[in-house]
């Protein structure tokens, strides 16, 4: 019977819609009969103005707005209750239950109707706005996988997104395993922990190319991009099939995992070349530079002292000690170089521990020019301000910084140029200039002066260049104390200056002295 | 063998202590050789020399035990071979009572001018000499009078203080805790600053040049020399 079903049906809606009421059934049931004794004290007020007819209306007012609210059942409450009432007070003969009027009986009938067809479409409206957030969240919850794929940095946190995002979903415990150097490993685990023996990985690993396996109490979905097969989730379903709409779902999940997968992989392996490449690079212009910058300076000692020593008899006195000088002077070239590259392993270890202590830049500027050799035609002119404090700093690093610098100031300074060294406070931070009167650098390479081996790699071999780590190391000891280096035009375009910035730290007080 | 100050090298590089032995005895020095800090233990317990001359990576000792050691019975003058880079090491040595020390690599002239000053400050006792004089400074040891170039200089307590060390230790370098801890006391040998300080004031009195000082040298990271080359 049509009828009877859909009233069955009805029924299992409104148990439905009751639950999803704000109110508990109780409470929805509670409020039918309270809107019923509502009705009946404001009816009581206006029988004296409305016809009994109208008093109907009132009633029916009430009934109206318990369908609406909390549906079928509580509606055909509110109707009966309500038609009692109207009948026992309202209607003559009055406080009896017995109905005189047909009419009274098209009320009742009237009541039931408009209950069931109001809780019906309230039912239906809660069921649609139900839906609609349910499907809201859905895509909410999608946007938000996607948006973590693809801003994921690395294969660990995609394993971990997926597994967490399909137990939430499919409210059971996922793992999800990703081949590695041709092994499944890395596993992210979600919604609890179940057994996978080793044995069964490889036995499912094996048999490529299915898809959405049921495998004993398990459902299994690949990781595949089109690179190959990424890896492997399991899903322990318990025996329970799942709807095709959930492994459609999760499927899908899946595939965005892939890509992202596949993205990350890409991009590891971009970086890993590039690293690769860079190290290459680095390798052979060190080796270029071992060789050029230790085999020079060692051809002059060996030459000088092997003909000094077989020959040295017949040379002349101004001779064999113009010989020795040379020999003294290219040691002493090598024993800086070889200085150099120790600088530049120990910035390399990337644990370079600073010995700070209060330093006088004065002191600083004093020994580094006391250990660059300057020929006697360029001068050095230094300028600093009487209020530059004290220094918080590791004294050896700055001044091994100051004599790279200076080393290469004389070294581009033209026959009596001059070098100028300035030094300044500006806000928090000491500003250390050490300007040549050279040929100055192009603007393009003001920044790359400062990378490893920069003059070493552009192959000009002549007198003016170094080892191309000086500047390196001038950047990693001034950076290690959280200051910055960087190059400029000199005073009217002409020569380089070094600019050195190191923050200052406001010296402890000194009553002692 | 000549007869002149004794010189006793530890050192376990044979080219090195033959530049040594060469070098000190062609400027009239006694020269005795040690590889092992053992053996220079023994050598100076068996005839003292003047001076030690040693090399702190020995390979059956540390140079600061062999320091130690020596300082238990003997307060002969040691000067320390380093390497650069190590102002920790050359610090230690020195707090543990070396004398000097000279980088390597080195020149012959850098270690016997570091030889003679130590013999001379050994030979010279300061407290008996009454006034300093070295390259236009005179210290009136009596009155605490300074002048440089002829022209008074008036110093605090603490700076006259500063200066009167260095210059009883010419030549001689003085880490930042054997100075703080003779100019401030014990207790002050943290604070380095006050050092750096009381320096700059002393030096500016001194009418010392920023970058090219006269009288007073720094040693980065090590501490302070009287200069008495120039």
């Amino acid at each position: 019977m049509p009828a009877a079903q859909n009233n069955m049906n009805f029924l299992t809606r409104a148990r439905h819609q009751d639950r999803r009421s704000q109110a508990g059934p109780r409470g929805a049931y509670a409020w039918a009969l309270t809107t019923a004794a509502a009705t009946t004290g404001i009816a009581f007020l206006a029988h004296q103005l409305l016809p009994h007819a109208n008093l109907s209306l009132l009633y029916l007012t009430g009934v109206l707005i318990v369908s609406a609210r909390y549906g079928l059942r509580p509606g055909l409450l509110a109707s009966i209750v309500s038609f009692i009432l109207f009948n026992f007070l309202f209607t003559p003969p009055f406080y009896s239950l017995s109905v005189q009027d047909d009419g009274d009986v098209a009320t009742l009938v009237f009541f039931l109707v408009m209950a069931a067809i109001t809780g019906n479409l309230a039912a239906r409206m809660h069921r649609e706005m139900d839906a609609r957030r349910a499907s809201f969240d859905r895509t909410h919850q999608l946007l938000e996988f996607s948006r973590l794929m693809s801003s994921a940095t690395n294969t660990g946190q995609i394993a971990d997104a997926l597994a967490k995002d399909l137990a939430a979903r499919l409210h059971c415990p996922v793992a999800v395993l990703l081949k590695r150097d041709g092994q499944l490993d890395r596993q992210a685990w979600s919604g609890g922990r179940f057994e996978v023996s080793q044995a069964e990985i490889e036995s499912i690993w094996a048999r490529e190319g299915q898809d959405c396996n049921a495998v004993g109490e398990r459902t299994v979905l690949p990781l595949a991009s089109p690179a190959g097969r990424l890896g492997l989730v399991i899903l322990d379903t318990g025996g329970r099939g799942r709807s095709q709409a959930d492994l459609d779902m999760a499927r899908s999940l899946c595939d965005q995992a892939a890509i992202a997968l596949d993205r990350t992989l890409l991009e590891a392996t971009l970086e890993e070349a590039r690293i690769e490449r860079e190290t290459e690079q680095l390798r052979s212009a060190l080796l270029s530079s071992l060789s050029h910058d230790l085999r020079t300076p060692l051809a002059s000692v060996i030459g000088s002292t092997s003909s000094l020593l077989d020959y040295g008899g017949s040379f002349a006195e101004a001779d064999r000690r113009e010989l020795l000088a040379t020999t003294l002077q290219e040691a002493r070239r090598l024993d800086r170089y070889i200085q150099n590259l120790l600088d530049m392993t120990r910035l390399g270890q990337g644990k370079l521990s600073l010995a700070r202590e209060w330093v006088d830049l004065h002191d600083i500027l004093a020994s580094a020019m006391g250990r660059v050799d300057r020929p006697e035609r360029v001068r050095v002119v230094t300028r600093i301000q009487a209020d530059v404090p004290l220094l918080w700093v590791h004294g050896a690093l700055i001044e091994q910084a100051l004599v790279n610098l200076l080393d290469n100031a004389i070294r581009f300074s033209p026959a009596d140029g001059e070098i100028t060294i300035s030094a300044a406070c500006r806000n928090d931070a000491l500003t250390l200039e050490v300007c040549d009167e050279g040929i100055g650098i192009p603007d393009s390479d003001k920044e790359r002066v400062f990378d490893m081996f920069f003059t070493a790699r552009h192959g000009d071999r002549s007198q003016m260049q170094g080892t191309g780590l000086g500047l390196a190391i001038c950047r990693g000891m001034i950076g290690a104390h959280g200051g910055t280096i960087s190059a400029h035009d000199g005073p009217g375009g002409r020569g380089t200056c070094m600019r050195i910035t190191l923050p200052l730290r406001r010296e402890p007080a000194t009553e002692a002295i | 063998m000549t007869g002149g100050p004794g010189i006793l090298i530890v050192e376990d590089e044979a080219p090195i202590r033959q530049f040594l032995r060469i070098s000190l005895e062609a400027h009239g020095f006694e020269v005795r050789e040690a590889r092992l800090g053992a053996d220079g233990l023994a050598a100076c317990q068996e005839r003292a020399p003047d001076l030690v001359i040693l090399d702190l990576g020995l390979p059956d000792m540390d140079g600061m035990r062999f320091i130690s050691k020596l300082r238990e019975w003997s307060d002969l003058p040691i000067i320390v071979l380093s390497v650069r880079a190590a102002e920790n090491e050359k610090v230690q040595a020195l707090d543990l009572g070396a004398n000097d020390y000279v980088t390597k690599p080195f020149g012959v002239s850098e270690l016997l001018a570091r030889v003679r000053v130590l013999l001379r400050n050994r030979d010279e006792s300061f407290p008996e000499i009454a006034a300093f004089e070295h390259g236009g400074l005179l210290a009136d040891f009596k009155t605490r009078e300074v002048t440089v170039d002829g022209t008074p200089v008036h110093l605090t307590r603490k700076e006259y203080d500063l200066l009167h060390l260095l210059i009883t230790h010419p030549g001689q370098v003085l880490t930042h805790e054997q100075i703080i801890r003779q100019v401030w006391g014990a207790a002050f040998t943290e604070e380095t600053h006050y050092l750096r300080v009381l320096m700059r004031q002393l030096r500016n009195k001194l009418g010392e040049q920023a970058t090219s000082p006269r009288f007073i040298v720094t040693v980065q990271g090590v501490g302070y020399r009287f200069d008495v080359s120039g």
